[in-house]
């Protein structure tokens, strides 16, 4: 009878030590989003100029939308990615900015000097957008297709590949 | 008047303001129910920490909202399913009794009823060799001799 018992307490054992083994090794900040195939929430506010927008899917085009601020660091080894990014796609998809709890003087001063990838940024003083879209915090990239699915979110700071890869996800 | 300055004075004074304090500490049940919501919620800025007890920004948020939408008359299970919607299960503190998470709330009662079956299954399998290692039936010619040595036994009345 006791042989029997192994052929259980083995098998549970494997089992608990190898959940035990992927949650040690899995990275606890990589958190898959549920907003991942479901619809871009459309938006209202204002943008850096003080002008009322709506950020939502509206003209057809597949959007990448980053979530950045001025007091983000990483955001800064982002922002040479998303420049290069704007001159490499800027004909086949839309680059649009949500400004996230940001100083407006220092968000103006920032893309004046580092140079403006966006065609507009969303000002959100309050995070309440970026709470709308789940947003842990900056820098984090939605991939938005035509349909105004969202197929990708990055809540890093992009890479050439990681732009490269979520743009080819939006175009497919 | 001695007494009066020594004793009633003081209680006087006393009883005044403990009546200040019970003022103070009348609580807003709105904010209360802020944060029972709030308790059940991961901060998911700081891993595990609930959005009551946290300070960081996200959690204020969150909070301000929790009480935006108490106002607006929703529910508690709306309110944190608008969190889920948005920052999925690991927004919960408690996992939900559905798909992975019920595994969580499965294999400790599992791995317990296990542990019982085992140790029965060990204690009844250690009985069994004792039966085992007993002696085995003494042969014919053996107990003749015990039934004639209990008989001299008898015959010379040292039996007892």
């Amino acid at each position: 009878m006791i042989r029997h018992i192994w052929w259980v307490i083995i098998p549970v054992l494997v089992l608990l030590f190898g959940l035990l083994a992927y949650g040690l090794t899995s990275n606890p900040k990589h958190i898959p989003s549920p907003l991942i195939g479901k619809a871009f929430p459309t938006l209202q506010g204002k943008d850096l100029n003080g002008n009322a927008v709506t950020l939502g899917i509206v003209d057809g085009k597949p959007t990448v939308v980053n979530v950045w601020a001025s007091w983000c660091a990483a955001c800064r080894s982002e922002h040479n990615v998303l420049l290069r990014g704007a001159r490499r796609y800027g004909d086949s998809i839309s680059l649009v900015a949500i400004n996230y709890k940001d100083e407006l003087s220092n968000a103006k001063r920032w893309l004046n000097q580092l140079g403006n990838p966006y065609q507009w940024s969303f000002y959100d003083l309050s995070g309440r957008a970026g709470l709308e879209l789940g947003v842990y915090g900056v820098p984090e990239t939605f991939f938005v297709n035509k349909q105004g699915i969202i197929v990708e979110k990055i809540s890093a700071p992009l890479t050439d590949k990681m732009l490269a890869d979520g743009i080819a996800l939006m175009i497919k | 008047m001695n007494l009066f300055i020594k004793i009633i004075m003081p209680i006087l004074l006393l009883s005044v303001s403990s009546l200040i304090f019970a003022g103070d500490v009348n609580e807003d049940p709105l904010e209360r129910k802020v944060l029972d919501i709030a308790a059940k919620l991961r901060c998911t800025v700081c891993q595990n920490q609930p959005v009551a007890e946290s300070n960081s920004g996200l959690a204020k948020d969150m909070r301000a909202v929790i009480k935006e939408k108490l106002q607006a008359g929703r529910g508690e299970k709306e309110i944190m399913q608008y969190f889920v919607d948005r920052y999925g299960d690991y927004v919960l503190l408690a996992p939900p009794k559905s798909g992975n998470g019920l595994l969580i709330w499965l294999l400790p009662p599992a791995l317990l009823l296990l542990a019982f079956y085992s140790a029965i299954m060990f204690m009844k399998s250690r009985n069994k060799e004792k039966v085992v290692t007993s002696p085995s039936p003494l042969s014919e010619a053996d107990q003749e001799r015990i039934r004639r040595a209990r008989k001299a036994m008898d015959e010379s009345g040292e039996n007892e």
